[in-house]
């Protein structure tokens, strides 16, 4: 009788590679993999990550929340000034392959979610004439506390211009802009970081300067 | 202070002010310093690897997350960063000296080592003045982690002794940017009513 043993079609995974880590926030953090070549079969991917002080390794506690070859660290499993070792094992019927050590510190991974509500008024005093930018920290960024501090920068340009003009501001979020050509309608846009890198910019604010009209024209009229 | 009376003294708010600016710096010198030295000395040596569990700071009860952060009374808070701001003070004077024989060290470094050991000095008062200020029953234990890290960076293996400024710099840089963290918060929590 002739025995025959049943191999899938395929083979073992390709070594996964992790490539980045963002904390928004310093309070959680999520890290990606690219899930390399899967031998055309069905793979299984899990990661498994050691603090300094940890004796063990532990498994990714959540897949889900962000989106697929994903790890997200929620509170509790979010230390910070600690070294995380990471590793990915993919794994198929054929066997696995594990991704080569990648290490980070949740201090130094903050890209904080864009700012928000951007408002643009034109503001007309006997005082002066500027545009008046207003806008917020972006939402669950603990500020308050000082826990994270932002700094955060603006950019305008005519609706039609080409060039952005940046403008740094501080950790303020307010900001006052003279000397705007009338008639014009100016876009701007806002970003922030905590002490790397910048956040993606806002969604775009737009501000439509009135014409100028000037005082002796008003004296024409009246008389 | 005029006529040498004794209560016009700076506002809590203007030495915290001082004392953040004065970390936010040190966290930045420390940042480049690091990466300075990271791109140009510790390229495919695994050196990230080796630096794990080795700071000598790690010994002092440090809040590693926001809630542990907040759940601590800003005076022990104070006391916190007092301890590390001391535990830096030696190793900070031998690295200011011992970078100047790394072989063809920038100058960027150098002048960074030798700027970080004079400001952590400065901070060091503004906290201890601090403290006073706030805490005036308690006027600070001296606890700090010793280091005894300066035969690792005189050995003659370049490697090693390469790794052990890696280490070094690494952890100075983690340890300012915790400090900066700290002190951030206790202005926002003194000062600020926790509303910054």
């Amino acid at each position: 009788p002739e025995m025959s043993i049943q191999l899938p079609n395929g083979q073992p995974p390709g070594k996964p590679e992790l490539i980045r880590c963002r904390s928004p926030e310093k309070e959680t953090f999520t890290c990606w993999w690219k899930p390399s070549s899967d031998g055309g079969l069905p793979t299984n991917y899990t990661l498994f990550y050691k603090r300094e002080k940890d004796e063990f390794y532990s498994e990714c506690p959540d897949y889900i929340t962000g989106g697929p070859n994903s790890c997200y660290f929620d509170r509790k499993h979010t230390s910070i000034w600690t070294m995380y070792n990471m590793t990915v094992k993919a794994t198929n019927v054929l066997g696995s392959n594990v991704s080569l050590a990648f290490f980070v510190d949740v201090a130094l991974i903050v890209q904080p979610n864009p700012p928000i509500n951007l408002t643009l008024e034109w503001v007309d005093r006997d005082s002066g004439k500027y545009l008046l930018l207003n806008w917020a920290a972006p939402p669950r960024a603990d500020v308050r506390s000082g826990w994270l501090t932002l700094e955060y920068e603006l950019r305008i340009k005519p609706e039609k211009g080409q060039e952005w003009e940046n403008i740094s501001v501080g950790p303020g979020t307010k900001y006052k802009l003279f000397s705007l050509n009338a008639g014009v309608k100016y876009v701007a846009q806002v970003r922030c970081r905590s002490n790397k890198e910048w956040s993606q910019w806002s969604s775009e604010s737009y501000a439509q300067i009135p014409k100028e009209f000037r005082l002796k024209d008003i004296m024409v009229w009246i008389f | 202070c005029p006529n040498g009376s004794d209560n016009c003294q700076v506002s809590l708010g203007d030495l915290f002010d001082r004392a953040v600016k004065l970390s936010h710096y040190i966290h930045s010198l420390s940042a480049e310093m690091f990466n300075e030295f990271d791109e140009r000395y510790a390229q495919g040596r695994g050196f990230i690897e080796k630096a794990i569990n080795s700071c000598h700071t790690a010994t002092l009860p440090t809040p590693d997350d926001k809630e542990e952060v907040q759940r601590i009374h800003h005076g022990d808070l104070i006391n916190i960063v007092l301890s590390m701001l001391r535990s830096w003070n030696d190793p900070l004077l031998h690295l200011a000296s011992e970078v100047q024989r790394i072989k063809e060290a920038p100058d960027t470094i150098l002048w960074k080592a030798v700027e970080i050991e004079e400001q952590n000095k400065q901070l060091l008062e503004g906290m201890q003045n601090i403290l006073g200020r706030v805490h005036s029953n308690d006027l600070g234990n001296e606890v700090y982690s010793t280091w005894s890290g300066l035969p690792s960076l005189q050995l003659a293996d370049e490697d090693s002794r390469l790794f052990a400024f890696y280490n070094l710099l690494h952890c100075l840089h983690r340890d300012a940017n915790k400090i900066d963290n700290y002190l951030k918060v206790l202005k926002c929590r003194l000062i600020h009513n926790s509303n910054c």
